[in-house]
């Protein structure tokens, strides 16, 4: 990428390139993102409640972590800690060392976490394509030529660079979503973290990210976390975190943490069909292991004798 | 449906289409001025020339500048009939009571609605060559001094910006809503005027309370993508000012010039005016 050889003097905001295999070495180890006994709630007058009480979580480089948990559960408030949108009312959220509520660097912190919304058409400032994904490095006083050669990447990644001259309104949902994660990658983040996202598209649009975020994660190396409460979204994941009532209930691999029946059951949530399937076999006595997609259920269902 | 955000934008591949939108918002103020500065009819005349070439150059057909006009076709009736009846001449044709039909208020009304026309057609021209994008663009760019006295143009750029990426959402938003009220029995277009006013009450309160959740959450979307990171930003964007730019503010130029010299008889270079000539320099 262009970003190496940058004099450190020059270096500004948003100019740290994902380019962290140098970086790498160095901070091996340590998270990008570390949530450390968070506690939040919203006050609204007289009014408390909750958002989330007592979480602690990390996120490392190049990991693709999903926060699953249904409506008020707190996962939002949770992304929005994340990234400094709130600040903690107890415990300490930094990323890459930077504590969020040091209001000097928050736009160091939001130019390293990357956010995208529910709502694709409430994140487009500009009317052509490519002046709306220019906008971020545009913030960040990125020089022309590079926003340029910024804008194509992004674009290619997520697959629209042919609809580089053209106008969002008549994009699909999945589409316009994509853009909107252009939009993120031009500012060259390291973790993208993609608030329910999915939640507003249909079939197919929702597939369409996924296969985005797969590839952000396989081809660049960057972390993505998703929040969601569709559980087929974390199949794919390194890590899953439930939450439930503002807490973390439950975390671990997809298959520890789809196993953990009481767990998915207390935050509401459904199985994916085939992980539904292979515990209700085993409960009626059939000698099957645990599976996630639709494949390894067929594989363990041929596999009995 | 033609794209509602691209306004009246006429798409083709003409010298002004080209133009850089700067040098166009400057010359549709010169040519503003210039049809202010028109006096007589032969001076009228240099400005219909050009805003005929200037169209020609942009190749948008007659018929389609034609047809701005009649958006303004009631105040083009009003000012003339009303200008008619009331200018106080001194050669009276026609009496009664305080309505006088005068030769200097028919030859007075027939300037006013011709100044109308040819400012509309001259404007629209710029609609029509420039997309509201450009028009933005432009606008931010030649307001750019205006930081000095610490007006945030950058500020009114993006929402100006924001405005236009919205209207084509809002305005399916609309739809919907009605759509939806509608279904619920609602009636729009029957009634008087005070009750079909009414009748937009239950479209408006929706409405607004989603145009405001949309503004919360843009104004996370800006926030995330660092907005106001840097005083140094950077823009992607470059206008540049060509020839064609050139071409076209010389061209106004002479225009201007040139009605001027027509609105003095050119300093009286011709001594004495033929009568057909006089007939069109009143």
């Amino acid at each position: 990428m262009s970003m190496q050889g940058k004099d450190p003097e020059n270096f500004t905001i948003g100019q740290n390139d994902a380019n962290g295999e140098t970086d790498c070495v160095t901070d091996v180890g340590t998270p990008l993102i570390k949530a450390d006994g968070v506690t939040y709630s919203y006050r609204n007058g007289e009014q408390v409640s909750r958002g989330v009480t007592d979480v602690s979580l990390s996120i490392n480089r190049g990991e693709f972590v999903v926060i699953l948990g249904r409506n008020g559960s707190g996962k939002s408030t949770l992304a929005k800690l994340l990234n400094g949108f709130l600040v903690p009312d107890e415990g300490i959220v930094t990323v890459r060392g930077i504590d969020t509520a040091d209001d000097d660097k928050i736009f160091e912190v939001r130019s390293v976490v990357g956010m995208v919304f529910q709502n694709p058409d409430n994140q487009m400032v500009a009317s052509v394509i490519e002046s709306d994904v220019a906008f971020g490095p545009e913030n960040l006083g990125v020089p022309r030529e590079e926003i340029e050669e910024r804008i194509t990447d992004a674009l290619e990644t997520v697959g629209m660079e042919k609809y580089r001259k053209g106008s969002p309104n008549k994009l699909s949902g999945g589409q316009k979503q994509r853009i909107a994660i252009a939009a993120i990658l031009a500012m060259r983040p390291e973790v993208v973290i993609l608030d329910e996202s999915t939640a507003m598209l249909d079939p197919k649009g929702r597939r369409e990210i996924m296969d985005t975020v797969l590839k952000l994660k396989r081809e660049k190396g960057m972390a993505v976390v998703l929040i969601t409460h569709y559980m087929d979204e974390a199949i794919a994941a390194d890590r899953i975190h439930i939450m439930n009532d503002g807490g973390i209930i439950a975390s671990g691999s997809p298959a520890e943490v789809f196993g953990n029946e009481d767990a998915v059951r207390r935050a509401g949530l459904e199985l994916p069909v085939a992980a539904k399937i292979s515990l209700d076999l085993k409960k009626a006595g059939l000698d099957i292991g645990f599976a996630l997609t639709d494949e390894e259920l067929a594989e363990e269902i041929c596999a009995l004798k | 449906m033609k794209d509602i955000s691209l306004g009246q934008f006429y798409p083709a591949d003409s010298f002004t289409h080209k133009m850089d939108p700067r040098a166009k918002l400057v010359l549709v103020i010169a040519f503003i001025v210039m049809a202010f500065l028109a006096k007589n009819f032969l001076s009228y005349f240099a400005v219909l020339i050009c805003v005929v070439s200037a169209t020609l150059v942009s190749r948008i057909p007659i018929m389609k500048v034609l047809k701005s006009i009649k958006a303004i076709i009631f105040i083009l009736v009003f000012t003339g009939i009303l200008n008619l009846l009331f200018y106080n001449g001194e050669t009276v044709l026609w009496q009664w009571w305080r309505i006088k039909i005068s030769v200097e208020g028919i030859i007075f009304s027939v300037k006013m609605v011709l100044r109308l026309v040819l400012l509309v057609m001259g404007t629209t021209l710029l609609t029509y060559t420039t997309t509201p994008t450009a028009i933005t663009d432009g606008m931010e760019s030649l307001m750019k001094p205006l930081k000095y006295i610490k007006v945030p143009v950058h500020d009114i750029a993006v929402i100006m910006s924001i405005a236009l990426r919205f209207i084509p959402i809002i305005s399916e938003e609309v739809d919907k809503i009605m759509m939806a009220q509608k279904a619920r029995g609602a009636a729009f277009d029957n009634g008087g005027l005070l009750k079909r006013a009414k009748a937009l009450l239950p479209v408006l309160i929706p409405l607004f309370v989603s145009a405001f959740r949309r503004a919360e959450e843009l104004a996370l979307a800006l926030d995330a993508r660092c907005y106001n990171a840097t005083p140094n930003r950077t823009r992607y964007k470059v206008m540049k000012f060509t020839w064609r730019d050139l071409v076209g503010l010389l061209g106004t130029a002479a225009f201007i010039v040139l009605v001027v010299a027509l609105n003095n008889n050119f300093w009286g270079a011709y001594a004495s005016p033929a009568s057909v000539w006089w007939l069109f320099s009143v």
